[in-house]
């Protein structure tokens, strides 16, 4: 076994980690820094020159595609912002901890992307499992353990589901040794079905899809904000989604109407968590729904099975990655100076925070879809895929495809609001008196923002000439498929520049003729009390309050539709009979034996 | 080429066109709706005097606002509803896509809204406040129906999102409105946009008698200005949008002119009339309207185009 550039992606963060655990914390930032800064490196080094893959007792354990090398060097760029972003601000409690789990994910994830053997992928796919509950028990709130209790039966739980998906496929051709990207199985009888869904749940439950989203909210609640940022919102998304294109394009070929389900799951997602979001008091818990109802866009297009909806749904992934994570750490900002993240307790904070205030409003434009950020072209291109693939359909089939299309365009609406309220409650509106000293982020925050903030703009700007042309065409064309033409028309560059001009003039005419006079706010007279500060929470009550939705959220509220919430309810009703009947009786327990013998007899005789 | 962007972009069918237009159609409004109230109504050039003394007064900051977002959201505002005007007017007059397509003019318009409720809230007024979070519940409300309406065209079209297209295939097969799902397409659509233009019985966020003109209660001078421009401008954009969508777009030759005349023109009483007949409703009503009315009728429209009825 040679060492290359794969294997360092792995090793280095190890290695790095466990250095970590013997040295003091500025040594450990340190060296994490230049690590990742290296990492960073070698994966531009593979995006220039591929790799070698790496074989052991000859099986192929680690390969890259294109697909791969997309994957790890956004995973390089996310976790490398993230940790500017981690270098001052840690909470000191767990600094020692955080700085020997960062590397650890890193390289985990990196292994996860590398592998094209079902063992090394199983492996590394559940390591970052057991990192992503490690940094939730990290996390200071009450609700803590029990939110990473559930974060780890739900990505634990459905890594089941993976082992048993990929036996089943070593099952149906056990030629191939284990390696699982050659070739395609057709979904035809109930075993590669049930392969098939054994991946597809461990895709959705890594990424947040519906139904096994309920764990992104709550570790999005109580977890230490940069790990928030840096794994709900990147790098399981990342993960998450890679594995959803890898079932769809070299593992499986579905019939058609595998999409149409994958993508009705797609639109349940994006609207059900954007609902929810709408109605949260949490700032970080409106983000974590979030984080969910994203999902939904991708699994629409990299699930759709149309060319120019995957390659939205790719887009869409490193987009979200890049504003959730930006979303994240703005918040997180606010928080580290204010010391709360209820939103009912801020407000006003634009004119003392204003960087973070900027990037925080650019991450809210680019994921509610506003041109010409980022968010709005990966949404345009799903749309167009859905239409796309309506075009050619039957009746039936287009007015389903409209349908999850319709959904998918009025979450972006629901997203906006969600937002407005955000921003609203965040940044505008009255400021509480309490928050009049609020200093500014430290350096490294805005300078790690600014940079997620900027590449929103980036990649809105120059989607085409930029991560379309480097990285999601390459892909395409490697997996031969047909780049479809576009149906819709739209030039980021010359919207921002025919705003942008039409702005600087109204600038000008104002600049030309304004006569400013600063005075109170003015409330017809009466004096503008505290007490009628409006927070911004409330702004969507009466949707809370309208019939049936009422009935739904109070339903979701009460965890009624929480996966992890019925299933351990089931799982405890059903021990709670077997502890009734294991009362002590000797008599009870003979005739437990008796008739369990006779139930045995009866089913093997 | 690039003159000829800025010539579209600032004088015709963008900036100045739609701003003059904009303001004659406000003053038809105005004189409408003193009719309808047994006034005389203001003379033709009213709107124009009121912008331009508007620019000449002071303006009055809030100390405690986010003083660059309360300056630059009317303007944004503006170059918004400029840019829609000029794809929107691009496609009518020449035929021509430019610089986006029907989804970017959709994402486009919520975005007029995003600068509302920016510009409002940023004051901390709480009448503003308020005016600015039923801003976006009425936008909720009407955007359901709003991308209902837009999917009419498309799918009538043969799945085609491109407004020259579009004129195109009404130019081909007819005018889009000549068909069942066109009708009721249209007829939701101008319920839409009396919402997104906050007229009667939709003008819940600006609210006179209770909320003071909501968020723009703490805006005047040039800022106030711009704001009422805006207003104005809505009434070119819309209009021509549903002629784009459902009309067959104009033609301008001969008898031609007369027609598109009265489509416009047609379009813009009708919305006057419904402002003058109807008081305002409550902002949840509003939403059970679109939600649970408007947006299934515009659905069945969409049901019927995919059966191509």
């Amino acid at each position: 076994m040679q060492i290359n550039e794969l294997i360092l992606l792995i090793a280095v963060p190890l290695i790095v980690a466990v250095i970590n655990i013997f040295l003091p914390v500025i040594l450990r930032k340190v060296l994490n820094f230049l690590s990742l800064a290296y990492l960073l490196f070698l994966s531009y080094q593979l995006f220039r020159f591929g790799a070698v893959s790496v074989s052991l007792y000859d099986q192929v354990l680690f390969n890259v595609d294109k697909l791969s090398i997309f994957i790890l060097v956004f995973i390089q760029i996310l976790s490398f912002i993230i940790l500017i972003f981690s270098l001052k601000g840690v909470e000191k409690n767990i600094e020692k901890a955080f700085f020997i789990l960062y590397p650890l994910t890193v390289g985990f994830c990196n292994g996860v992307i590398v592998s094209v053997h079902s063992l090394s992928l199983l492996i590394f796919w559940g390591l970052t499992g057991i990192t992503l509950y490690l940094f939730a028990i990290l996390g200071n709130s009450k609700d803590a353990p029990d939110s990473a209790k559930k974060t780890m039966v739900v990505v634990g739980g459905s890594d089941v589901f993976l082992i048993l998906g990929l036996i089943l496929i070593w099952f149906l051709n056990p030629s191939k040794d284990w390696q699982l990207f050659n070739g395609s199985i057709q979904l035809n009888g109930w075993v590669p079905y049930i392969a098939f869904f054994g991946l597809l749940i461990a895709a959705f439950a890594k990424a947040g899809g519906f139904p096994l989203h309920s764990w992104v909210p709550d570790f999005s609640k109580d977890s230490p904000v940069e790990s928030v940022a840096f794994l709900p919102a990147s790098l399981d998304k990342l993960l998450g989604i890679y594995l959803l294109a890898r079932i769809v394009l070299s593992i499986f070929k579905l019939p058609p109407v595998m999409y149409l389900i994958i993508i009705t799951l797609g639109a349940l997602t994006v609207i059900t968590a954007v609902m929810m979001a709408m109605i949260q008091h949490n700032g970080r818990k409106l983000l974590g729904y979030h984080a969910v109802s994203q999902v939904g866009y991708m699994i629409m297009g990299v699930g759709s099975g149309s060319v120019l909806a995957i390659m939205g749904g790719l887009f869409h992934m490193v987009n979200h990655t890049i504003y959730k994570s930006n979303l994240f750490l703005s918040l997180g900002s606010v928080e580290k100076q204010t010391g709360t993240n209820n939103l009912d307790e801020l407000g006003g904070l634009g004119s003392k925070m204003p960087i973070t205030f900027v990037t925080a409003l650019i991450g809210a434009f680019a994921i509610s879809g506003i041109p010409p950020f980022n968010g709005f072209y990966s949404k345009w291109m799903i749309y167009q895929g859905i239409l796309d693939l309506a075009k050619g359909s039957s009746a039936g089939f287009q007015i389903w495809l409209l349908i999850c299309l319709i959904l998918a365009i009025f979450g972006s609406a629901l997203t906006l609001a969600s937002f407005m309220k955000f921003i609203h409650a965040i940044f505008l509106g009255r400021r509480p008196e309490k928050l009049d000293n609020i200093q500014k982020a430290p350096a490294n925050q805005w300078i790690a923002t600014g940079i997620l903030a900027t590449l929103c703009i980036v990649f809105g700007l120059f989607a085409m000439q930029i991560p379309i042309k480097h990285f999601i065409r390459p892909i395409i064309n490697e997996y031969g498929l047909e780049v479809p033409v576009m149906l819709g028309y739209y030039n980021p560059t010359l919207v921002l520049l025919l705003f942008g001009s039409v702005l600087l003039l109204g600038l000008l005419i104002y600049w030309g003729v304004r006569k400013v006079r600063f005075d109170e706010i003015y409330l017809g007279g009466m004096d503008a009390l505290e007490h009628f500060r409006v927070t911004g929470t409330e702004f969507y009550n009466e949707i809370r309050n309208m019939k049936p939705l009422k009935g739904i959220y109070n339903g979701a509220e009460k965890k009624y539709f929480d996966i992890y919430d019925v299933g351990s309810k089931c799982s405890f009703s059903i021990t709670r009979f077997f502890k009734a009947i294991h009362n002590g009786q000797l008599q009870l327990y003979n005739l437990w034996i008796v008739l369990g013998m006779l139930i045995l007899l009866w089913v093997v005789l | 080429m690039i003159a000829w962007i800025l010539f579209h972009l600032f004088v015709f069918p963008g900036m100045l066109f739609t701003g003059v237009l904009g303001l004659l159609v406000g003053w038809l409004d105005r004189k409408v709706s003193a009719w309808f109230q047994f006034r005389v109504g203001p003379p033709l050039f009213q709107n124009f005097n009121d912008f331009f003394k508007l620019l000449g007064k002071e303006t009055i900051i809030v100390k405690s606002a986010v003083k660059s977002v309360f300056v630059v959201a009317p303007l944004a505002a503006f170059a918004v509803l400029t840019l829609i005007a000029t794809i929107i007017g691009l496609a009518l007059f020449y035929n021509e896509g430019f610089a986006g397509d029907m989804f970017v003019v959709m994402y486009l318009t919520m975005t007029f809204s995003v600068m509302v409720i920016l510009g409002g809230s940023s004051t901390g007024n709480v009448y503003s406040s308020i005016g600015a979070g039923r801003e976006m519940k009425l936008l909720l409300a009407d955007e359901l129906a709003f991308i209902l309406v837009f999917l009419v065209p498309i799918v009538k079209s043969g799945y085609q999102v491109q407004f020259d297209q579009i004129l195109a295939y009404q130019q081909n097969a007819g005018a889009i409105i000549g068909s069942p799902s066109g009708i009721i397409a249209f007829i939701v659509g101008i319920l839409c946009i009396q919402a997104k233009m906050t007229l009667a019985p939709f003008h819940i966020p600006e609210a006179e008698t209770e909320l003071v003109d909501g968020p723009f209660m703490e805006y005047s001078g040039p800022l106030l200005a711009f704001w009422k421009l805006d207003h104005y401008m809505m009434y070119v954009i819309f209009p021509f949008l549903l002629v784009l969508l459902f009309l067959g777009g104009f033609n301008l030759t001969g008898i031609g002119i007369l027609w598109s005349v009265l489509k416009y023109v047609g379009i813009v009483v009708v919305m006057i009339i419904i402002k003058n007949t109807n008081p305002r409703i409550r902002i949840d009503t509003a939403l059970n309207f679109f939600w649970k009315y408007a947006s299934p009728l515009a659905f069945i429209g969409v049901i019927l185009a995919v059966l191509g009825v």
